[in-house]
């Protein structure tokens, strides 16, 4: 083997890290971008930031990559400056970040594809120099009192920091809980939560003071609090003397941005806690804690596994039944514990939702940075996304929102010159609204009011007629598929349609439709479970396995014969071969005919579809409807219906269409889960095939 | 020298080895839930410690006759970045310190014959170690195709 070779051996792997990388420092830009939006700080975005661009350039620098090197130089020299100042960029720099990092990626790309690698764009490097020579605002310190200023933290220094710039009002007070407080409904609690509504609470410091015969308890509080609200607003709320009520920084005398006192950053040392945010305080006077998902996600693996021993000890029971024991009293009890069961699976569900604006941060950005590098005007608007999702499912529905938004921006609003001429507004539209529907499910849908799916370029490149919008989404979602003409810089890389389709549909259980009208717009709407954890499923035995599906999904179930089963001309063999077990694809599976309520319903096994069964033996069928469309597939006899916990499988090993994940019926073996909508379409291909 | 603790099992008559930092476990085997339409050479999904596992079974993956499964048969569970998956083995060996200096490439036709699954050669005290390609065995490629 030569030395070439091997060097292309590297920048193979240099390209597929960087882009990694690249991709990270976006997302810590657009973690930074969001926090300045809301005036709050991410110390840890920046330094994430900071981290990527540094080691994005000793890569650079390993292969001899000159221009990437000095680019991500520039980059964290103004960084540096950031974290140095705690954590804080403005927009600017952030808006030449970015610059820079597309700069970064357009050039991993041109290493990736072994192409020349251009110079740094022109007055890049000069414009983060001057954004870093700007110094990213020197932070101002309130004037807070001395014996606060040593019990904050920096984050808290920050937010102080932060409420100067906008000139916030930042105020200090006590609170003496106390008999008489209490009587009327005065405690900290809601003193808490009804400043948390009037404001930014910064700090709650507790103090002991004596007890007195008058009800106090012996402990009074210290707020240092950021609001806009009025000295006797805070003072009635604080049930305090209006004169208790001090102000720090003064409504009128706010000092904007005057500096009067540089912020000493010398304490940052360990990760400060993260910045208060307005959402994040409790509305009605709970306390809030801050899990980390993982620990929610531990808690949900051990009620798994007691839901699993619940079956087994159903079926005991069952068993002690059978051989003439009475268990009235013992089953009484595991009914009292189904039902306990349930309700802490429901208490544990609620812990981990979240309002799916939450999830929705990065987009606006996204947009803004979108808009900018396909030189489109356009607008991302939210609509109804206080509605709350499972933490879970929120960050696997990202990527395709983020997938769909981004082809919105890039294919689909027009330059804005077209759409001034068409009598449209200049400014696109890219809406994302979230609806809860019945059963526990939530649809967000993806609206822009560009130019409209071309159907009739689609048919043309899918080489069949598009006659209804099933079929479109059908031929957009396949893999591969793509529109694009000329590849631009965001789109049409990594994620496709397919994947919109796999993770709404396969991995989360849900469905994807579009709606679409040319010159006025298209809506996708994904339609997906509130929660993933828990499923109500159809078991049944097919061929030497048992299956389940979602219960959802399934119109009705019957019993069928083989003589009931019509079976057209050419409808092909239902015997397997063993070359097609061999071929690790399905064979070519018999659709039949049947006749249900009237109608004829194409009618397949379900073993032999799946070969692993001849389905000789099959005598009961499962009917799904989709769009309007039947079908129904043999299996050879029902199990039961359960509750069970579905896990996604997505190894790459076991990714294959019709399966969406895995299942425990309390054997301690994976049962497959099947998306038989999805294996619908699968025998409606074979069959026309 | 630099010796690094590998585990070692035996498929077919070769000893193979794994440095074992790539080893999360070794589980045994009764029997794995076949997957209708994933590649031949994957046995089925198993549990282990409440994760779901796809297995490959390397007796298939090197083009090898299946054989009764016998209570020897171990599973290697293998983390390979962020996937995890099992690998089927006839029966696990012991754990051996290697002295990965002493690796030498395998002879260019057994690279070829081998699929490019053998990436080296140990040998201890007169036994061969060969020294497979996880990834590559856990159709890495899979991940972009």
């Amino acid at each position: 083997m030569s030395e070439r070779v091997d060097l292309q051996e590297f920048i193979g792997a240099f390209a597929v890290e960087a882009e990694e990388i690249v991709a990270a420092a976006n997302t810590s830009l657009l973690e930074i971008d969001v926090a300045i939006g809301q005036g709050t700080v991410r110390p840890r975005a920046v330094r994430d930031l900071f981290r990527a661009l540094h080691t994005i350039k000793g890569l650079a620098g390993m292969i001899g990559v000159e221009p990437i090197v000095e680019i991500a130089h520039a980059l964290e020299t103004l960084v540096r400056a950031a974290d140095g100042a705690g954590g804080v960029l403005d927009r600017r720099a952030v808006e030449v970040a970015l610059q820079g990092i597309g700069a970064i990626a357009e050039r991993v790309r041109a290493v990736a594809e072994r192409e020349t690698i251009d110079e740094a764009p022109e007055g890049l490097l000069e414009a983060i120099a001057e954004a870093a020579a700007r110094g990213c605002a020197p932070i101002a310190m309130a004037p807070i009192p001395p014996e606060w200023h040593a019990r904050l933290s920096p984050g808290e220094r920050q937010q102080l920091a932060l409420a100067l710039q906008t000139s916030d009002p930042v105020w200090t007070l006590s609170f003496t809980p106390s008999e008489t407080n209490a009587s009327r409904g005065i405690t900290i609690a809601s003193v808490r939560a009804r400043l948390g509504a009037v404001g930014e609470i910064v700090k709650v410091i507790p103090r002991a003071i004596a007890a007195t015969a008058g009800g106090q308890t012996g402990v009074a509080f210290d707020l240092l609090i950021i609001s806009n609200a009025t000295q006797a607003v805070i003072a009635e709320i604080a049930a305090t003397e209006l004169d208790g009520v001090i102000a720090v920084v003064a409504p009128a005398a706010a000092p904007g941005r005057q500096i009067t006192e540089v912020m000493d950053v010398t304490g940052v040392g360990a990760e400060p806690p993260a910045p208060i945010e307005r959402d994040d305080l409790p509305a009605v006077g709970r306390a809030v804690v801050r899990v980390e998902l993982s620990r929610l996600d531990e808690l949900q693996d051990q009620l798994s596994l007691l839901i699993v021993s619940r079956f087994r000890l159903e079926r005991e029971i069952s068993s002690l039944a059978e051989l003439g024991h009475d268990v009235r009293r013992i089953r009484e009890v595991a009914q009292i514990q189904g039902r306990q069961l349930r309700d802490l699976r429901r208490a544990i569900l609620r812990a981990r939702m979240v309002p799916v604006s939450e999830v929705l941060e990065p987009l606006s950005l996204l947009v803004r940075s979108l808009a900018r590098s396909s030189q489109r005007d356009v607008r991302l608007e939210l609509d109804g996304c206080d509605a709350e999702l499972d933490k879970a499912v929120a960050d696997r529905l990202l990527p395709a929102l983020i997938h769909l938004v981004r082809n919105a921006v890039d294919h689909a609003i027009e330059p804005p010159e077209h759409r001034v001429a068409s009598g449209k507004p200049r400014v696109g539209t890219v809406r994302v609204s979230c609806l809860e529907v019945a059963g526990n499910f939530l649809e967000v849908i993806v609206t822009d009011d560009g130019r409209g799916i071309d159907r009739a370029a689609i048919a043309l490149r899918a080489k069949r007629p598009i006659d209804d919008e099933a079929t479109l989404l059908e031929v957009l979602t396949s893999p591969g598929f793509s529109t694009r003409e000329v590849p631009t810089t965001t789109s049409g890389r990594g994620l496709g349609m397919d994947i919109v389709r796999r993770i709404t549909v396969s991995d989360l259980g849900g469905k994807l439709s579009v709606t679409t009208h040319p010159g006025e717009g298209t809506a996708f709407t994904l339609r997906v479970p509130v929660t993933i954890a828990v499923m109500d499923v159809f078991s049944f035995q097919c061929g030497p396995q048992s299956f389940v599906v979602p219960a959802v999904v399934v119109e009705e179930i019957f019993e069928v014969l083989p003589e009931m089963l019509v079976v057209p001309p050419n409808a092909g063999t239902s015997t397997i071969s063993p070359a097609d077990r061999q071929a690790s694809k399905w064979p070519r599976a018999a659709l039949a005919l049947i006749e249900r309520r009237g109608h004829a319903i194409p009618i397949v096994s379900l073993g032999t579809l799946l070969a692993i069964d001849s389905g000789e033996r099959a005598r009961k069928a499962l009917v799904i409807q989709r769009n309007g469309d039947r079908i129904a597939f043999t299996v050879d006899r029902m199990i039961g219906r359960q509750e069970v916990v579905v896990r996604a499988i997505d190894d790459p090993l076991v990714n294959v269409p019709g399966i969406a994940g895995a299942t425990d019926l309390g054997d301690g073996r994976p049962t497959l889960v099947l998306d038989l909508n999805e294996l619908g379409t699968i025998a409606r291909q074979r069959g026309v095939s | 020298m630099i010796r690094t603790l590998h585990v070692t099992f035996r498929v077919g008559t070769a000893d193979y080895a794994l440095p074992a930092a790539q080893v999360l476990h070794l589980e045994s085997f009764v029997t794995a839930t076949h997957v209708p339409g994933a590649p031949p050479y994957v046995a089925g999904l198993v549990q282990v410690r409440g994760r779901v596992v796809p297995v490959v079974d390397l007796r298939a993956r090197f083009g090898l006759p299946p054989v009764e499964r016998t209570i020897d048969h171990r599973v290697v569970v293998v983390q390979v970045g962020t996937r995890v998956a099992g690998l089927l083995v006839d029966s696990a060996r012991e754990v051996l310190q290697l002295d990965e200096t002493s690796f030498e490439k395998p002879p260019e036709v057994i690279e070829r014959q081998s699929a490019g699954f053998v990436t080296a050669v140990a040998t201890v005290a007169k036994r061969l170690f060969l020294l497979i390609d996880v990834p590559r065995i856990i159709g890495e490629e899979l991940t972009h195709g």
